[in-house]
């Protein structure tokens, strides 16, 4: 029978009123940090959609897709055609191949010289023989700023690097008045030939449990966040990336996995004083 | 049985603790090994009790060369061997729950714990003091208790180390009867003291410790 459930309770049971503060800072303490790193990756820069909807975006290009079947020379002759209009800016030639895979002939990538004249334009090429479509490219919706200034970003920063100092802090301390209160059953198991390799997990596997408490912590607000965002009509810009369930999700993982390796470090803080002389077994 | 040869221990600063020792225990025999302070008993059990890696020379454990075992046999060896440390400091929880952590924590199920427990608490005279705190515990009751702890989980050896510090001699009496009943159940007993032995505990085998040799008395 694996004794390390056993240890591990009575471990959690020796938890005191001194230690407990001390390891629910930790704790808040990640959560914090989580929440620093969550905001990096989710508070990002987002498209604004015109309020007339894509459609209403002008057209910047033009692409004619040739029929295959189009000669070398039909093709010349349509390219220089199209070029001598007064309401085309530039046009370029490409393999289909290089915009659709599957596609096959050619297409001409055709500028308006007015972005308003494209409609027009593209009516007109559509009745040109060997043009067998026209795709319409409008501009990039606008992009916002970023939510996070420089300022606000400078702050987070500083947060999350006393959140973790803090919470290193906090949990050293708190290994200290856990382990002390632990020790004569670490003498105890010692003395009686338990191995390092079941003593240094229990320890370490407390320090996973604050860090994978914070993260699921974390699990839980983000997806909160989430419903709520998804649910309003109006989205605000800063929210973006808040709703999109991809991006929550993987933040979320990223806050689990960081939140377990977090404390794993803080749980190896807790092994660093396990050599103390207080945990000899013999004097 | 333990069979000791040609056991040598030198300190880091050079002092010669042990210097060819040699001592031979048959299995079920009782042996007070005496000694002044600072003469090498605490570090003789610790060899014997596969603590502490020997430097030269041999040492037979109930068949087993504790110089040569790899680490994990020599834990395993550890958990075969009951002990009680000099100036022994209890866990702090009830005498009844430290003896139950000990054997949970050698993988015990509950119920064959609860029973070892008690075997131990009966054989030590503690049964009475089960439920109280270990910190409570006069010292007599702490020496029981570390005994209780030693012998609970069925050891093949025990070592004792100074177990009458601290004690009047009718409580040191007390001890040595208490070793006497432990002693009575066939198990190999080694007990390191600065003495003077008990009346009671004359009876037994003594051997001194001196110089780092080893005599018989």
């Amino acid at each position: 029978m694996s004794a390390l459930p056993f240890l591990f309770r009575e471990l959690l049971g020796t938890i005191r009123a001194r230690s407990a503060v001390a390891f629910l800072l930790t704790w808040i303490l990640l959560v914090v940090f989580l929440a620093c790193v969550s905001a990096f990756f989710l508070l990002v820069p987002s498209r604004v959609e015109p309020p007339g909807g894509i459609e209403s975006l002008p057209i910047e290009e033009l692409r004619a897709y040739l029929s295959p079947r189009l000669s070398s020379a039909s093709i010349d002759s349509l390219y220089v055609d199209i070029r001598a209009r007064s309401d085309v800016s530039s046009i370029q030639f490409r393999f289909a191949q290089e915009l659709r895979p599957n596609a096959t002939g050619g297409v001409f990538l055709i500028r308006p010289m007015r972005p308003e004249q494209a409609g027009e334009l593209a009516v007109i090429l559509e009745s040109v023989n060997g043009v067998t479509e026209i795709e319409e490219m409008r501009a990039a919706p606008e992009q916002t700023e970023s939510p996070l200034s420089g300022v606000v970003r400078i702050v987070l920063l500083v947060v999350l690097v006393a959140s973790i100092a803090l919470a290193f802090l906090f949990a050293r301390r708190g290994y200290a008045e856990l382990l002390r209160a632990f020790a004569g059953e670490i003498r105890t198991m010692r003395l009686s030939g338990v191995s390092e390799r079941v003593i240094v997990p229990l320890v370490v596997g407390l320090g996973v449990l604050v860090g994978l408490l914070a993260g699921i912590l974390l699990f839980v607000v983000l997806f909160l966040l989430h419903y709520t965002v998804a649910s309003q009509a109006a989205q605000a810009a800063w929210a973006a990336g808040l709703s999109g369930v991809g991006r929550v999700l993987g933040v979320s993982f990223v806050n689990l996995l960081l939140g377990v390796v977090l404390g794993g470090l803080i749980g190896l803080l807790g092994v660093s004083t396990l050599g103390h002389r207080d945990f000899d077994p013999l004097p | 049985m333990i069979q000791v040869s040609e056991l040598h221990f030198v300190t880091e600063d050079g002092i010669k603790v042990l210097e060819d020792v040699h001592l031979h225990v048959e299995q079920g025999e009782l042996v007070y090994i005496v000694g002044p302070a600072s003469s090498g008993k605490s570090l003789f059990l610790g060899l014997l009790g596969a603590h502490v890696p020997p430097q030269r020379g041999q040492i037979l454990v109930h068949g087993r060369n504790v110089v040569r075992l790899s680490p994990p046999k020599r834990l395993e060896l550890r958990r075969r061997i009951g002990f009680l440390p000099q100036g022994f400091v209890p866990m702090a929880r009830t005498v009844h729950e430290a003896l139950l952590f000990k054997l949970r924590t050698l993988g015990n199920y509950r119920e064959q714990a609860e029973e070892k427990a008690i075997l131990a608490l009966e054989t030590t005279g503690l049964i009475r003091q089960q439920g109280i705190s270990a910190a409570e515990l006069s010292n007599l009751d702490r020496i029981r208790l570390g005994l209780a702890l030693a012998i609970c989980d069925t050891p093949w050896l025990l070592l004792i180390d100074e177990p009458f510090e601290g004690l009047d001699a009718s409580e040191a009496a007390e001890v040595c009867a208490v070793i006497e009943r432990v002693h009575t159940g066939h198990l190999t007993v080694v007990v390191a003291t600065r003495g003077p032995l008990p009346n009671t505990a004359r009876s037994h085998r003594g051997v001194t410790l001196l110089d780092g040799r080893v005599n018989e008395q």
